[in-house]
């Protein structure tokens, strides 16, 4: 039992690692997936041919792969740019360099689900706007935008979640700092001292789920106020089938 | 220019660049193993989903829903170090004498005899398995899903044509469920070769590992060419790569989608 308390104890320190980079990525992506959802329905070429090309490459390739190149490419820029601005300390950390590439990745896989549903906002709506006389703009915000969230918030969340999960890959490409561990660091460093992969894999992986489930309830009672219009679905009911 | 040109192509072509290409092949296995394992799992926890009995329905929804909530790094690195352990602990058991117990110095394996060395070998079809056991767990919910697809009429045909429930599932609903199952296996197969990045994790010298080593700056002339921190340009050739092989796969299953689809979905595409 003690072991299980120790791991517990250790791994609520890491856990914050993975909270941070997802929550320093989460913002920043959505408004950058926007733009891209918006970029990507453009009707100006090369606009819409940059952004198409960027979601491509983004949700093409491994996040890992990702990672490797914007560490590598920033560490050989480091002589001739961040050394001489004296910023070579702050670009080169992880925790500033985990956030970049999650914001680029997320942004892809984002702007994707945003351009699938503003494809789907009804044709109607928006021509019931154009004929009320609403600007480009006043149309985006009071009949694109309502819309396309509503539509794209149940794709967004798993988004979210899969984020999350991909924290536990930031410290397999980027140097680990001191004590600066993450949950995947952290349960190995434990593993490769007593070689007890059960309990410290099954303690992260516990970690994660929780971390999960808060999100899936969180993003639940915003979809729930998002959809507050509509009449609400009918409650869930414990009702087991034994065999059927 | 001529010079040049010889130059980089005797440099790209020397023992270490060759070592490079063929470890593509890890990459390569691993995906298709990986994949095809996925659709067996996937299979398999879509059958127990769907099984008339509530112990075995909670083992697939358990196995789908446990697996996709934990990141797949996690289970990529738990799942070889969980076998091999529980493989030396079945051999340790048989094997160990108490003095060679007594005479075991770290924390595991329980004695010196029942210690399990992992080659490439073994690690790549250990990453392969874990692969397919990560995603049969999204395999499993795309097949859960076609197997709904198929039309009632059909399997209430095959019913009344006197099949017993085995024959319909495997005769008619297994068949017929592919062309529903497409779309979503493609993804699974996309987030497969994703994957397969990760190999270097488990000490297999992949194509990650060795751009790293060619890429790294080297100041020693008798090592090889002189040349700065070149790692960027070796990993955007994986980038690169990895987005050719994305769109490989998008060209083949949209081919497959259409051969496989013919006369089924053309009512549901306009």
């Amino acid at each position: 039992m003690q072991p299980l308390l120790n791991d517990l104890a250790m791994m609520s320190q890491a856990v914050l690692f993975n909270i941070y980079f997802a929550a320093a990525s989460i913002p920043i992506g959505f408004v950058l997936a926007v733009f891209l959802a918006l970029g990507k329905a453009s009707p100006n070429p090369l606009i819409n041919w940059l952004s198409r090309v960027y979601i491509y490459a983004f949700r093409g390739s491994p996040l890992f792969i990702q990672f490797f190149m914007f560490y590598s490419l920033a560490l050989s820029l480091n002589l001739a740019v961040w050394k001489p601005l004296g910023i070579s300390g702050f670009v080169l950390h992880p925790l500033f360099m985990g956030p970049l590439v999650l914001i680029l990745n997320t942004a892809a896989y984002t702007g994707e689900i945003f351009y699938g549903a503003l494809r789907a906002v009804p044709r109607g709506e928006v021509e019931a706007a154009k004929a009320y006389g609403m600007s480009r703009s006043q149309q985006f915000r009071h009949v694109i935008w309502p819309n396309l969230i509503r539509l794209a918030w149940p794709a967004y969340t798993n988004e979210v979640v899969f984020l999350f999960h991909a924290t536990a890959i930031v410290y397999f490409a980027l140097p680990v700092i001191g004590a600066q561990a993450d949950l995947m660091v952290t349960a190995k460093t434990l593993f490769e001292r007593d070689y007890n992969a059960f309990l410290h894999f099954s303690v992260a992986a516990l970690y994660f789920l929780a971390v999960s489930l808060v999100v899936f309830f969180l993003f639940g009672l915003v979809y729930q106020r998002l959809m507050r219009h509509m009449p609400a679905p009918p409650r869930m009911r414990f009702k087991p089938k034994w065999i059927r | 220019m001529n010079d040049d040109i010889a130059f980089w192509l005797s440099y790209l072509t020397n023992g270490k660049h060759l070592a490079w290409y063929a470890s593509f092949q890890f990459t390569i296995f691993a995906a298709l193993m990986g994949g095809g394992l996925a659709v067996v799992f996937g299979l398999t926890g879509a059958t127990l989903k769907n099984s008339r009995f509530l112990p075995l329905r909670l083992i697939g929804t358990i196995y789908s829903s446990i697996v996709r909530g934990v990141p797949d790094v996690l289970f990529f690195l738990f799942f070889p170090l969980a076998f091999e352990q529980a493989v030396e602990w079945v051999v340790a058991s048989q094997i160990c004498t108490p003095e060679s117990i007594a005479a075991q110095t770290s924390a595991w394996p329980p004695c010196k005899e029942a210690n399990w060395f992992l080659g490439t070998t073994e690690y790549l079809l250990l990453a392969s398995v874990s692969l397919g056991l990560v995603y049969g767990a999204f395999a499993t919910n795309v097949i859960h899903g076609a197997l709904r697809s198929v039309p009632t009429g059909q399997l209430e045909a095959a019913r009344a044509f006197g099949m017993s429930p085995g024959q319909v599932l495997w005769r008619i609903q297994i068949r017929q469920m592919w062309v529903y199952a497409l779309p979503g296996l493609s993804n699974v197969w996309m987030l497969v070769v994703k994957a397969t990045s990760l190999l270097s994790l488990l000490q297999i010298a992949d194509i990650v590992l060795w751009a790293d080593r060619l890429g790294a700056p080297n100041f020693l002339p008798a090592v090889g060419l002189v040349h700065e921190d070149w790692r960027w340009r070796y990993y955007l050739v994986l980038f690169v790569f990895y987005i050719l092989v994305t769109w490989l796969s998008e060209r083949a299953f949209e081919a497959i989608t259409r051969r496989v689809g013919k006369g089924i979905l053309s009512e549901a595409r306009v």
